[in-house]
Parts: C-alpha cells; structure tokens; sequence
C-alpha cells in the first residue's frame, strides 16, 4: 500500500502535473485532429521525452496516449470523424446528438463516461497486475515463445476479413526483424554492408514512418477527408435523465473494455465496439440506436477509456503490447531506459505505481479540460491540414534523428512511411507487422535457446502446463476466423432465399 | 486496379524467394549449430511466401472491391504529390549533415508550404517555415540539448 501512497507522491509533484497537464493537452489536440490516433501522437511526440525523467517520460507519454483517445472521440462527437479505430464506435450516438443539438452534453458526458470507464480499469489494474506479473515471472523460453506467438496468432486472427493479410504483415515484421547481428552465433544477416544496420531496423523508426508519414502521405493525396462543419455546441452539461440513464451501460461497460483490452492485440476499437454491441443487445428498444441515444455513446466511451489501462498490462508485464498505441509506447520506453517485463515491478515499483496514480489524476484532468476548453478545441479542427501536414513531417525527421543520430535513420523512415501508405490503402493490417518487428528479436533468441534446450524437437510445446495451454490458446486463436467464416456460411444457409422482385 | 492488387502479391513472393536465396548465403556460425542463424529467417522466408501465393489465389479469385483509396492514389495527381514530398524529404535527408539543421529545414519547410499551398499565400507560408525552424531548433538543440548538426 505504502508503494501505492509513494506512486501518488511522485505523481502530485509539480513537474509531473505540468507534464500530465501537458501531455493531456497535446495528446487531446493530437487526437482531435482527424486521421491522428495515439500511436501517431505519441510516435510523433516522443522527441519531447528525451533528457527527462523515465518516470516523468512515461507520465507524459501516458497521458499523450489518454489524452489523444479522448481527442478522437470529440473529432467523432463533432464532426464524425474518428481520431482513429478506436472512436469510431462514438460516432454512431456521438455524432447524431451533435446533430440534435446535443453537442455539449455528448462531449460532457462521453468525459465523464471515460473517467469512470478509467478509473475502474486502474482498480482492476491495481489488484491483477502484480499476480500477473508475479504469474509471467514461471516463464522460461518455451514459455515465451508461445506467448509470443499467441499474442500474433491474436493480432493476426482479430483482423477478420484480412486474415491472410494479416499474417502476410506480420511474417514481414518478422522479416525486418532479422535484419542485423544474431546474438546468438554473432553472424551478420540481411545488412548490405551498411554499418548503422548492424544493430537491426530500430523499430521506432519503422513505427514512425508508418504511422506519422504514411498518415500524412494518405491524408494528402486523399481528397475525400471529411471538412469540419460549424455545429452549435448547446448546453455543456448533460441532463439528470441522461445522467441515470448512461450510470449502467458505464458500469457495465467499463470491466468489458479492461479485459478486452489486456489481452494483446485486442485494443480499444475492438472493446469499444463490444460494448457498444453489448449495450445495443441489452436494450429493450435496440432501434433508438444510432439516432443520438445516451447509451450508445456512453457505453463505447467508458470501455475504450478502461481498455487503454488494460492494455497497458501485457505491455508492462509481459512487454507485449496491447495495440498499435501501447507498441509505439513499449519501444518508447525501452527506448528511455525502461526495461518493461515481469521484474518491473519488482524492480520499479515507484515507476509503475506513480503511473497508475498519475493516470488516476489524469483522467481527472481530462474531463477538466474537455469540459471547460470545449469551444477552444473546435478550433483546433480548423488548423489547415496543409499546414499541420509539413509539421508532422519535420517532427518525424526530428524524432528519427535524435534516435541514432543517422540520415540513414531517414531513409528507412521514409521507406516505412510509403510501406504503411500501400499497407492502408490495400487494407493490409498494420499492428501485425508492428508487433512482429517489436518482439522478433526476443522471439528468436528465445526459439533458439527452447531449441538448444529441447534439442530441436517439438517438447517445446509441452514444456510446461503454460506451454500446453498456451498453444492451445494459439490454435484455437487461429482457428477463430474460420469458425466465424463458417458460423456466417451456416445462418446464410438458414435464411430462406430472398425472392427479387 | 486488379492488376495493381495483383502486383501486391507477386512481390512479396519474389521478396520472400530473394529472401530465401540470401539465407542460404549467410556465413555459417562459428559456435554450435553452424546452420543456426538461418533457421528462424528460413520459417519467415516459408511463411511469407504460403500466405502471399494464398493472397495471389485471393486476388484473381476474389470479386474486385471497389477501393476508392486505392483509386485516387493510382491517380497521376496523386502520385505527382506523393512522389514531390517524397522527393523534398530525400532532398531534406541528403542535405542535413551539410548544410546544418537549421538552414536545411529552413528550406525543407519552405518548399513543402509552398509546394502544398501555393505562392499566394506567401506570408503564411513564411511565418510557418519560420516560426517552426527556429523553435524546434531552439527546443531540441538548445532546451533539450540535443546534438543537432
């Protein structure tokens, strides 16, 4: 308990509320901004977090991450244009309560919806955090490599309708992955002679090239971006009647997007559109949805505020991120000295817990400055993408720059953008290749060892209870599109031929 | 545009069989398994290529999704825009270390504005060029102390 007090400590200090202030600000400004999520923000913005504090890099890139989640919902509140996936479940209550007049008190209780949503992960993340990472600390390298490889079969398997695409992405990550020295014989592999490549394909570069250059590289040549329309914001806070009815689908909501979204992969779009599924399910007059019901917003709001907390669970613990976000995150701070892993909280107690504390405050914060800045942040909705465009584009180079302090660093970066652009525009999934790139190098090393160890055979898979019921859990992940595809084949063969007329 | 969604495919097929081909061309290690280094990149180099052939199948058997994305950007505007940014960040790349980072961005920002923008709205063009050039070398290199060139 007295680690938790310590956490609360260090996060009330001054400095560390600046930057939660700061970093709320940004992130929400970031992900206000159509076709910018957090990954983008954060990615972009991770310059700002060199020279600093781990403890206060990690507020800061935190509350980036919260605040920019918050962002997108507003953008999908206000203009129907999701910040990124994980708002677009906003947008189907949001945006018609906007139209209605409503947009104050959409956006004022879609805040207090993400507290809440916020504030009951952090308490799950209080009390399952530290059993699981005492629980990841049994594991040995077989037990690593099939964590890692059921958290791919996850990533890939969640992009139903893109499956064979999504193991394309990640076999590619896996690809880039191998670049550099093996640590294991010392050989040199994939590096053309150039030196900076003997250390691998540093995959912040990779992460920023695609998220920050191929966002901006799509949002250019697409022509089709929605335009911000003028809507009058009306009341800034919600009604007592909406107020008891959003109390349930919040409560309701909140559990199902923290443990959505501590399994990796899974992410906010998914436990957003759950629970927003969930809610409409529940109802007794399912029709009303879409057309500017409280719940309908409420509902999606608490879990993706709740799944960003969860996801950040595999990705301390286990270093295994949860979403594009959190893996952007995980190399940000292994980048800034901070070894993510079962141990951290063994080793870092005072990190992790002045982080859950600082999250608690920040989602206090946020509700604040959503709340009181509402017309102030319409306006950041008007900033000349032509303008905002070469920015992001400096940042990025800035950011890739003072990684390694290479051009060559550019040219990958470069490479990356346009692999993400062709990547989106051919619906090839992202998070795949990102996450493969991020745990390649540990997922080889630790292939190897299981290999030495087990004497190249399959014991691997039965090293351990782990091992077995974590292949299981990967083939049953890996089966889960085909029993979609065949559950969807079968209704189509119950429902009677529908005759033209 | 099928042939665009085509071309997908085919190229990572020949990716992952140059791939393989430079496998089987690493040095053997020196402790060991000496074929050790090649195995995990071998099971990479396969599954690239089971899943782009399944892609390949996909595509030529798959009815054609209209891809609104896809054709705008095959269009030749969006091309010419995307291959001049492109262009400006390579020229941006070639120039850092020798010309310094500030002049280099001077004139990377400046070409970007005006190439999006246009020269009538110069004034905006020159206060953003300026006003973010010399503020982000004031924030990195001089707050942040970052070795910039």
């Amino acid at each position: 308990m007295s680690v938790i007090l310590d956490g609360l400590v260090t996060a009330l200090q001054p400095i560390n509320l600046l930057l939660l202030l700061l970093g709320a600000l940004l992130g929400t400004i970031v992900g206000i901004l159509p076709g910018l999520g957090p990954a983008t923000g954060i990615a972009v913005l991770i310059p700002l977090t060199f020279g600093m504090e781990p403890v206060s890099a990690l507020i800061l890139m935190a509350a980036i991450y919260y605040g920019a989640l918050f962002g997108g919902s507003r953008s999908s509140i206000l203009i129907n244009t999701p910040g990124d996936g994980s708002s677009v479940a906003a947008t189907f209550d949001g945006y018609p309560m906007t139209k209605n007049g409503q947009a104050g008190q959409a956006m004022s209780i879609a805040a207090i919806a993400s507290l809440f949503g916020g504030i009951m992960a952090i308490l799950g993340f209080i009390f399952l955090a530290i059993p699981l990472a005492d629980f990841a600390l049994n594991f040995g390298p077989a037990e690593f490599v099939l964590l890692f490889l059921f958290a791919l079969s996850i990533v890939v398997t969640l992009s139903i309708g893109n499956t064979i695409k999504g193991f394309l992405s990640m076999f590619v990550g896996l690809g880039i992955a191998t670049i550099g020295v093996d640590l294991q014989s010392e050989v040199q592999r994939f590096t053309f002679g150039v030196p900076e490549l003997i250390e691998g394909v540093d995959f912040i570069v990779v992460i920023i090239g695609i998220y920050a250059i191929g966002e901006v590289l799509f949002n250019l040549f697409n022509t089709n971006q929605p335009k911000a329309t003028d809507h009058k914001i009306g009341s800034k806070w919600f009604t007592k009647d909406q107020w008891k009815r959003s109390l349930a689908p919040i409560v309701r909501s909140g559990p199902i997007g923290f443990f959505l979204g501590a399994l990796p992969g899974s992410g906010g779009t998914i436990s957003s559109l759950f629970a927003y599924s969930a809610q409409r399910q529940l109802s007794k007059n399912p029709s009303e949805y879409g057309k500017g019901k409280v719940e309908g917003l409420v509902a999606p709001e608490s879990a993706n505020s709740a799944s960003a907390v969860g996801a950040l669970i595999p990705t301390l613990t286990m270093a295994i991120p949860g979403s594009g976000a959190t893996a952007v995150m995980l190399g940000a701070l292994i980048m800034i000295g901070v070894t993510p892993g079962p141990l951290l909280f063994e080793d870092s107690p005072d990190m992790v817990w002045t982080l859950i504390n600082s999250m608690f405050i920040g989602n206090i914060i946020l509700v604040v400055l959503n709340i009181a800045l509402v017309g102030v942040l319409m306006k950041v909705l008007h900033t000349p993408p032509k303008v905002l465009y070469p920015i992001i584009l400096l940042l990025s180079f800035i950011g890739v720059y003072t990684l390694g302090y290479s051009t060559v660093d550019f040219y990958i970066l470069l490479i990356a953008g346009v692999i993400g652009l062709l990547m989106r525009v051919m619906n090839y999934p992202v998070v795949p290749l990102i996450l493969a790139l991020i745990v390649g190098g540990d997922l080889e090393q630790e292939f190897q060892r299981s290999m030495v160890i087990y004497d190249n055979s399959l014991g691997i898979l039965f090293a351990s209870p782990i091992t077995i019921v974590l292949a299981i859990l990967t083939l049953l992940s890996l089966m889960y599109p085909l029993m979609v595809t065949w559950f969807k084949r079968r209704k189509r063969k119950k429902q009677p031929p529908t005759q033209s007329l | 545009m099928r042939a665009f969604r085509l071309s997908f495919p085919i190229f990572f097929i020949s990716l992952s069989l140059i791939y393989m081909i430079m496998i089987f061309q690493l040095p053997p290690a020196l402790l060991g398994d000496p074929d050790a280094p090649k195995y995990f990149p071998m099971i990479v180099a396969i599954g690239i290529l089971v899943f782009a052939v399944i892609d390949l199948v996909n595509v030529r058997t798959e009815n054609v999704e209209a891809n609104e994305d896809l054709a705008t950007l095959i269009k030749k505007d969006s091309l010419k825009i995307i291959g001049v940014i492109l262009a400006l960040c390579v020229g941006y790349a070639l120039i850092f270390e020798w010309a310094g980072f500030l002049a280099a961005t001077l004139l990377f920002l400046g070409a970007l504005m005006f190439y999006l923008n246009g020269y009538r709205r110069w004034v905006l063009n020159l206060t953003v060029t300026l006003i973010f050039s010399f503020s982000s070398w004031y924030i990195f290199s001089q707050l942040l102390e970052i070795s910039l060139p």
